[in-house]
């Protein structure tokens, strides 16, 4: 018999390994439920990079730069993620285009934006606050839709 | 007059050193998804690390030993194995964290890609662990981990609405899951409770040499020093309440969690907590990396600190050394160090009973303690907290598949 002991790192990898991987869809619920879940993400980073535009006299160019680097990273593996799903079925691809459409559009803006800074700094600031405000309004209401 | 200064310099050396990477991650997470709703938890981690705290920090006092010296002999050298196992593997993991996090502070400083940092942040900690003396190096970032206080000037001067923090006290979110919800409490604990909190402190004690005329001292530190220590980690909870929870952002990064404080106080309040926050984790990483070697060299026997010239402690520092290098290897494999945090707090509430059921037995035992034994709040409190945690160590890695790490 193997002494618990000896079984505890295996138990440990396993549990991480578990916690850490994306499970499939099992049907459209659950696509929904990760659909709306990848809105919810996709709400947080366009949030973060609001908040750099917003307030970017209150803060450092580096550090300004490395939140926005943040906010694209973070979109972008929330599309590579949900991207990644097989949708089970037609009503699934529906709503796959829809949260694509938006998280591919808050990707492409917040990516702008840091493009923007690093050049001569955000050109017109209020018009992107208005439109990241937009988009996290979008997200979040797709995500309260698909809870 | 020298007495007391020695005291309020202990006092703030606590205050300032007591929040750590975990500490951050957990408040910042745990305030933006739900409010104030845990504050509970960390109050139930404070006194917790203060009852066993002050305990280990006694048996020092009084035997002249810390307490992984007297695990073996006590609990004999298979259940002081586990124990060591346990701790050193949730040591090495919390010290990778560390590492990250001052990489992760110097790059929003610089903009440079933290893992260019991680190296030279493991180089620079090592030397510093070879060279400067104990006291000096515990007073340093001790002191320079007040500037996280900077925390509590921002939330004054983000004008929260008071009224509606005090309601979340008492009423968590009704959208998350109460699976979830018991995941981030234990991740709260586990953040408050680190095991490494409890031998750095027992072997910093003898480090110190201290004596049972010190026991006002460690106590003072423990008793003062802690609490004002888990009022930052109550204000960067609040200042995730007060900036992220109301728009639905959750703070993934370090940059991300100072963001409140960037919108309070600017570019000034910017600077003063990333240096903080650099003070608390390259603090944190000196003690969790001489964490390594303490337990190490204790359990083994072998002679340990920095009490004695390198040369006279050679397998102590070389099991440092030996941490470090890991640690730093496990950040340069581009891990995120905010998931190593994450997945360290559960892991550390997981060994919790490991660690604190050796202090509680000890410091009940007049072999070693004499008259200075357990009293009896001491000893209810402690035999309250050993079931609590006993219940959050089989709960934790369950519920960390369960909500897949708090998703």
């Amino acid at each position: 018999m193997i002494p618990l002991a000896r079984l505890a790192p295996l138990a440990l990898l396993t549990a991480l390994l578990l916690s850490a991987c994306v499970s499939p869809a099992w049907d459209d619920h659950d696509y929904a439920l990760k659909a709306g879940k990848t809105a919810e993400s996709a709400v947080s980073a366009v949030r973060f990079a609001r908040s750099v535009v917003a307030h970017r006299d209150r803060m450092t160019g580096p550090y300004a730069e490395v939140v926005l680097t943040e906010a694209v990273r973070d979109l972008s593996s929330v599309n590579d993620q949900f991207g990644g799903v097989q949708p089970p079925s037609d009503s699934s691809d529906r709503v796959r285009d829809e949260v694509l459409r938006l998280t591919e559009r808050a990707e492409s803006e917040v990516a702008d934006l840091l493009i923007q800074w690093r050049r001569d700094g955000v050109k017109d600031p209020e018009a992107a606050v208005r439109e990241l405000d937009g988009l996290a309004s979008e997200l979040s209401d797709f995500a309260e839709k698909h809870r | 007059m020298k007495r007391l200064l020695a005291v309020t310099l202990g006092i703030l050396t606590a205050f300032g050193g007591f929040v750590d990477i975990g500490d951050l991650v957990a408040n910042a997470v745990v305030g933006s998804r739900f409010g104030m709703s845990l504050a509970w938890v960390v109050i139930v981690g404070i006194v917790g690390i203060c009852v066993f705290a002050e305990m280990s920090g006694r048996i020092a006092a009084v035997s002249q030993r810390p307490v992984f010296d007297l695990v073996r002999e006590r609990m004999g050298p298979r259940a002081g194995l586990v124990n060591l196992g346990a701790s050193f593997f949730i040591n090495v993991l919390t010290l990778a964290a560390e590492i990250g996090g001052s990489a992760l502070a110097l790059e929003l400083v610089t903009g440079i890609n933290y893992l260019l940092w991680v190296p030279p942040v493991a180089l620079v900690a090592w030397l510093v662990m070879w060279r400067v003396k104990f006291e000096t190096m515990e007073r340093v970032f001790g002191l320079a981990g007040l500037a996280l206080v900077v925390f509590i000037v921002a939330l004054w001067q983000l004008g929260p609405d008071w009224g509606e923090l005090t309601t979340q006290l008492v009423r968590p979110p009704q959208d998350e899951g109460v699976p979830t919800y018991l995941y981030y409490a234990i991740a709260l604990l586990g953040g408050a409770m680190t095991p490494y909190e409890v031998f750095f402190f027992s072997s910093g004690g003898v480090e110190e040499k201290w004596t049972r005329k010190d026991l006002v001292t460690a106590r003072a530190n423990v008793f003062v020093g802690f609490p004002l220590g888990g009022v930052l980690s109550l204000a960067i909870a609040a200042c995730a309440a007060t900036v992220f929870m109301p728009v639905e952002a959750e703070p993934g990064s370090l940059g991300q969690m100072v963001l409140p404080v960037a919108e309070g106080l600017g570019k000034v309040g910017l600077g003063v907590v990333i240096l903080g926050v650099f003070a608390a984790t390259f603090g944190a990483t000196l003690e969790t990396a001489l964490s390594s070697g303490y337990s190490l060299s204790q359990y083994f026997g072998w002679q340990w600190g920095k009490y004695v010239v390198p040369g006279r402690a050679a397998r102590f520092h070389v099991t440092v050394l030996a941490s470090v290098i890991v640690a730093t290897a496990l950040i340069l494999t581009t891990i995120d160090p905010i998931k190593v945090t994450e997945y360290s707090l559960v892991f550390s509430a997981a060994a919790l009973p490991l660690t604190y059921l050796p202090v509680l037995m000890i410091a009940n035992d007049p072999d070693y303690m004499g008259a200075k034994v357990n009293g009896r709040f001491s000893n209810v409190l402690g035999s309250f907290y050993m079931v609590l945690l006993l219940v959050v160590a089989l709960a934790a890695i369950p519920l960390m598949i369960a909500t897949k790490a708090g998703q």
